[in-house]
């Protein structure tokens, strides 16, 4: 491809790929990122294409395949543009029909179209979902029309127009009073203010300066990073290009976590394109700046989110996180000026830019400005990723948005911000989601995961959970973390499992307070939070387990009996028949009885029984 | 000329060379934070917070370990607040439950007042204070001995598991290892480790007092860096 080398090539090169798309009259979008993939998409793909071409529709059909675009639970989908008609939950066997009626002949087949798990409603377009309609996307609305692998899609729908608008037209100081005055927080969980960084790095001292992205998401239940970066790179590097404008950078990274194949390649392919168009390399677009980017891949450790660690990591040295007195504004990758902000916080720079500061701030609350990502997961309805300005409150989220409970049981809480964060309790559902609100309530926004529990809970063995995974994620440099979230482990599994004394409770604060406060890294200081913030909201379940040695929830295996009520059960032997280990005895049409010597609390019996004739307690 | 740049230390002007750590300035005016990993010469990782001191700054404070913070003029730091000696007391706890066949473990307990020991006891043969390795990888550039592993399963191991060529067997990674000398009342069988705590009686300085070390038994137990230098 020619290389462009002026402000001008890259209109006029814009303006020839959207003067080839007005031809195209109808398009097919199928989402087939990673989640996609997950659920099939690839072989519905596969046999649309198929089908296509047997009935010689591919010819005036454009097809287009992007990342995800957030509504994992209905996935694989199929958009069709113009109407913007969606079908979820796609067949690889309805191909046929598919193209057969709705490419070549416009009809809409009802059966695959989208059903509110609510009201019960079909709804045809995006609009009509309640998913989409109460959200705010900003960032993720691209998500539809571009072709990761593609860069002249992102060019086509007015990509890299804020970089040459930065270029062209604004000084780097100016990006930064820009960046600051949007009030941009860093998305990765610590919500340092972006601007500030920035002018840090800008003002120190060094000839050579660093920016990088940080990819390495690694909370269990959170993955907005990874559907950004696959489904839309040039907007993340981009942000990257204008961020190393801004403070003086030659050179960039992306830290990619190698379990996100997508992500990586899509990442590579993006900067290789860059580069072939002129967008990368010497003197971009005939300025005076020149920037290039490499894609890092990262081993998978938690701790390398930190940026540290991360930078070590780059460095190729071991990922262990090292004191931070001083910023790595001033002092980072190879003790040079870096900046190092999360995937999301990249992706909102250009459009900050492009419609100013006060576009970006006339969202979101006071001290949290614009719009966030969060990934629902958990006991509600509509899992997938949403995007809300900040101040939108936990009930908006998972009552309109998430659609309530999955099943039976009410929901109970809320656990967000990941291993680093907190839960919250249902009567906390009514604050408004941002930072400083977070922070207070013994939660953190962390990089935007969102769990949501029912009934079927207990928050004890959620504490243990996450406590097991910092225990294996720690690096084990300081003592406080590496032996100090051991121990607590310790102390909540004795809890589990009926060992728990009173003094053990007040311990596990004390230590929980310890490793808080005298961690080295990020990850040890917030490690605690399960703990501290189950305990303060859930205290009475620790006393249950503690005191009564009982688990009000039920799930902890120490604790619980599983009994069968004689006055529902019919005797038809499912259960008897279903149990592993021969713990149910009865003869047929009698009530059966369960041996608690025998019964190894797998759950199995509860599972199959129709009749509910199965309590634990 | 070496720069100079004043800084207070639990109330007292202290001047300290440019660059060099809170704990190094402390320790050379004879205040005393007691510290694990720290060696004299060798980089400060900040690995055992045992030297955590508040640093004051507009009014609130950081913790943070001051083996790793560079001295900066006008600089409040508290060494013994209420709250740092029990954050003390509490990581010298773990680390004498988890390694209570030492002498240096339980110097340390005693020094930072450890009187029970909440957890079960384990019996460790190692702190992972990381001396040995630094050792190693600084003085003689050797680098014979590295940590392997993460978190939990974290561990000081020869390359591959392998005695290499390049160690020379010197020693200095068993001379500088606060785990080669055992208690006085001689090894802890597993089951019987308990909290030594013989040595409460050399406890002579009193906590807060500005240049009261007199270099005693308990730091020279804790290879404390003022016996070292």
């Amino acid at each position: 491809m020619r290389k462009l080398n002026h402000f001008s090539d890259l209109e006029s090169f814009r303006q020839r790929l959207q003067e080839k798309r007005r031809n195209i009259l109808s398009t097919i979008i199928i989402p087939n990122g990673t989640c996609c993939q997950a659920s099939n998409s690839s072989a519905v793909i596969q046999a649309v294409l198929k089908e296509m071409a047997k009935q010689g529709a591919d010819k005036n059909i454009h097809m287009h395949l992007t990342g995800c675009h957030g509504f994992c639970e209905q996935e694989p989908m199929i958009l069709f543009e113009p109407g913007n008609i969606i079908y979820c939950r796609v067949n690889p066997e309805d191909a046929k029909e598919i193209v057969t009626k709705t490419l070549k002949n416009g009809e809409i087949i009802e059966r695959l179209l989208y059903t509110d798990s609510v009201s019960g409603k079909k709804a045809r377009t995006e609009a009509e979902i309640p998913f989409y309609r109460a959200q705010d996307r900003q960032l993720l609305q691209y998500n539809k029309w571009v072709d990761p692998r593609s860069i002249e899609d992102y060019i086509s729908i007015g990509g890299y127009r804020a970089l040459t608008k930065a270029l062209d037209s604004i000084s780097p100081k100016t990006v930064i009073e820009e960046i600051k005055s949007s009030g941009l927080r860093g998305r990765g969980g610590g919500g340092f203010p972006t601007g500030r960084k920035w002018a840090e790095a800008r003002l120190a001292p060094g000839d050579e300066k660093y920016v990088i992205c940080n990819a390495d998401e690694g909370d269990p239940g959170a993955y907005m990073d990874r559907c950004l970066l696959e489904a839309n790179p040039h907007l993340v590097i981009e942000g990257m290009m204008i961020g190393a404008w801004a403070v003086g950078a030659e050179h960039g990274y992306i830290y990619v976590r190698n379990e996100y194949p997508l992500a990586v390649q899509h990442a590579r392919l993006a900067v290789k394109q860059a580069r072939d168009i002129g967008l990368l390399g010497r003197n971009i677009l005939g300025s005076s700046f020149s920037f290039d980017v490499d894609v890092a891949r990262g081993g998978g450790a938690f701790v390398c989110g930190e940026s540290t660690a991360l930078m070590a990591s780059l460095e190729g040295k071991v990922g262990e996180p090292r004191a931070k007195d001083i910023h790595t504004a001033r002092e980072g990758l190879w003790n040079k000026p870096s900046v190092l902000n999360n995937v999301e916080t990249w992706a909102n720079v250009p459009s900050i830019i492009l419609n100013g500061s006060g576009w970006f701030a006339s969202k979101g609350t006071k001290g949290s400005k614009g719009t966030k990502i969060f990934a629902l997961t958990g006991q509600v309805k509509n899992t997938g990723l949403v995007e809300i300005a900040m101040g939108t409150t936990l009930n908006d989220i998972i009552f309109n948005i998430g659609g309530g409970p999955k099943g039976r049981k009410a929901i109970k809480a809320v656990q967000t911000g990941g291993p680093s964060g907190g839960c919250l309790p249902v009567s906390r559902f009514g604050i408004p989601v941002d930072f400083d609100t977070l922070y207070e309530t013994g939660s953190m926004m962390g990089s935007g995961g969102m769990v949501v529990m029912d009934e079927g809970t207990c928050m004890v063995d959620v504490a243990k959970y996450f406590l097991k995974f910092l225990q294996d994620e720690s690096c084990g440099k300081c003592v406080p973390c590496r032996i100090g979230i051991d121990r607590m482990l310790e102390i909540v599994t004795d809890i589990t499992e009926g060992r728990g004394t009173r003094q053990q409770l007040k311990l596990l604060e004390e230590l929980a307070e310890t490793v808080e406060e005298t961690s080295l890294c990020g990850l040890g200081k917030t490690a605690p939070n399960s703990v501290l913030s189950t305990m303060r909201y859930f205290f009475d379940e620790y006393i249950a387990h503690v005191d009564e040695k009982r688990c009000p929830a039920g799930v902890c295996k120490k604790l619980i009996n599983y009994n069968i009520i004689e006055e529902k059960c019919n005797g038809c032997g499912v259960c008897l028949k279903s149990c592993p280990h021969g713990a149910i005895k009865g003869k047929k049409k009698e009530a059966h009885v369960i041996d608690p010597q025998l019964c190894l609390r797998c759950g199995i019996c509860v599972t199959e029984c129709k009749f509910d004739a199965i309590a634990v307690g | 000329m070496i720069q100079q740049v004043t800084l207070m230390i639990d109330g007292a002007p202290v001047k300290a060379a440019k660059g060099s750590s809170v704990l190094d300035a402390a320790l050379e005016h004879g205040i005393c934070i007691p510290h694990l990993c720290h060696v004299p010469g060798l980089k400060d990782t900040g690995a055992c917070r045992i030297c955590i001191v508040e640093n004051m700054k507009n009014g609130s404070s950081t913790i943070t370990a001051s083996c790793t913070l560079t001295v900066q003029e006008g600089m409040v730091i508290r060494t013994s607040t209420e709250k740092i000696q029990k954050l003390r007391r509490n990581i010298a706890e773990l680390l004498v439950a988890q390694a209570p066949n030492s002498r240096a473990i339980q110097d340390i307990a005693v020094r930072c007042g450890v009187k029970e020991v909440r957890y079960p006891f384990r019996n460790d043969n190692c702190v992972q204070c990381g001396r040995c390795v630094r050792y190693c990888a600084e003085i003689w550039r050797a680098n014979a001995l590295g940590f392997v592993g993460r978190g939990k399963n974290r561990r000081v191991e020869f390359p591959f598991g392998i005695r290499p060529e390049f160690c020379k067997n010197c020693g200095s990674c068993i001379l500088y290892c606060p785990m080669s000398v055992t208690p006085c009342g001689g090894p802890m069988k597993r089951g019987e480790e308990r909290l030594c705590g013989k040595c409460e009686s050399q406890t002579l300085m009193a906590p807060g007092v500005v240049g009261a070390c007199v270099r005693c038994d308990l730091g020279k137990g804790f290879s404390c860096s003022r016996h070292m230098q």
